[in-house]
């Protein structure tokens, strides 16, 4: 009954977003001086889950949470030109990186801590503290 | 290799291309004043990673900036020519000094990277304390 509760395949995947995302960030800040590196994003979660969080959340993508296909895939691609490129073809912004690094660790800090009190929740009614 | 893992690593290559860069330009700047010294950069390149693809910075072959040398007037020097000019070096120094900045914000943007992959893979092995 209690295998595989939603939000916890929710916290689950939010986590997994993150680190891949904080993945990417990483990648576009050491070539911040890379002449021609074009930097690179995650789809946003919000793509992924659809933007009416229902109780029971409906399966339209392969890629949905309760969808039947692969767990969860997040995707990688370019991220779309600011208008900002270095003479040398860069156009990776230093700023606007630390701006995502910051919304990336706190997606984190979030999926953990729902976990973690989903996990209290399932603890306490097993009468254990 | 896990997500973490892999942003650990691309930090740490941007760390030691950033530190490779600024050694060469504490080299230019201490070597400003050297006849006939020319001044070195370092070439960025992006280096996929043969089993994860991600693509890392490494630092390619050293290069000589092919400037003209500053022609400096001193009859007294014992490399003077007979005009009683002897070549300088082509370092400019406002350069170094911005290219160092530079580097120095860079290095401190894969450090903050690196540290932040730490406290969220810190943060995972939290869960599994009661």
């Amino acid at each position: 009954m209690h295998q595989n509760l939603t939000i916890f395949r929710m916290a689950h995947a939010l986590a997994s977003h993150a680190g891949t995302r904080q993945a990417v960030i990483a990648q576009n800040i050491a070539n911040a001086d890379t002449p021609g590196y074009r930097p690179l994003d995650v789809a946003p979660f919000s793509d992924i889950v659809g933007h009416r969080v229902e109780v029971q959340q409906k399966a339209t993508r392969i890629s949905h949470l309760n969808g039947a296909g692969t767990p969860f895939e997040p995707e990688i691609k370019a991220m779309p030109a600011s208008g900002h490129t270095n003479p040398n073809g860069n156009a990776v912004t230093l700023e606007e990186q630390m701006m995502h690094a910051v919304e990336v660790k706190r997606q984190h800090d979030r999926a953990l801590a729902i976990y973690k009190s989903t996990l209290g929740i399932l603890r306490t009614s097993l009468g254990r503290r | 290799m896990s997500d973490f893992s892999q942003s650990l690593s691309v930090s740490a290559s941007g760390l030691k291309a950033q530190a490779t860069r600024l050694r060469h330009l504490s080299e230019n700047i201490a070597n400003a004043d050297t006849p006939g010294y020319r001044r070195k950069t370092v070439p960025f390149e992006t280096a996929f990673a043969p089993r994860d693809g991600v693509a890392q910075v490494t630092t390619g072959r050293v290069k000589l900036d092919r400037a003209e040398l500053e022609r400096i007037y001193d009859p007294s020097h014992p490399l003077a020519d007979e005009s009683g000019h002897h070549d300088g070096s082509n370092v400019n120094l406002l350069i170094e000094i911005a290219d160092a900045r530079e580097a120095q914000r860079s290095y401190e943007a894969n450090l903050k990277m690196f540290d932040q992959a730490r406290e969220m893979s810190t943060g995972l092995m939290e869960l599994l304390r009661r």
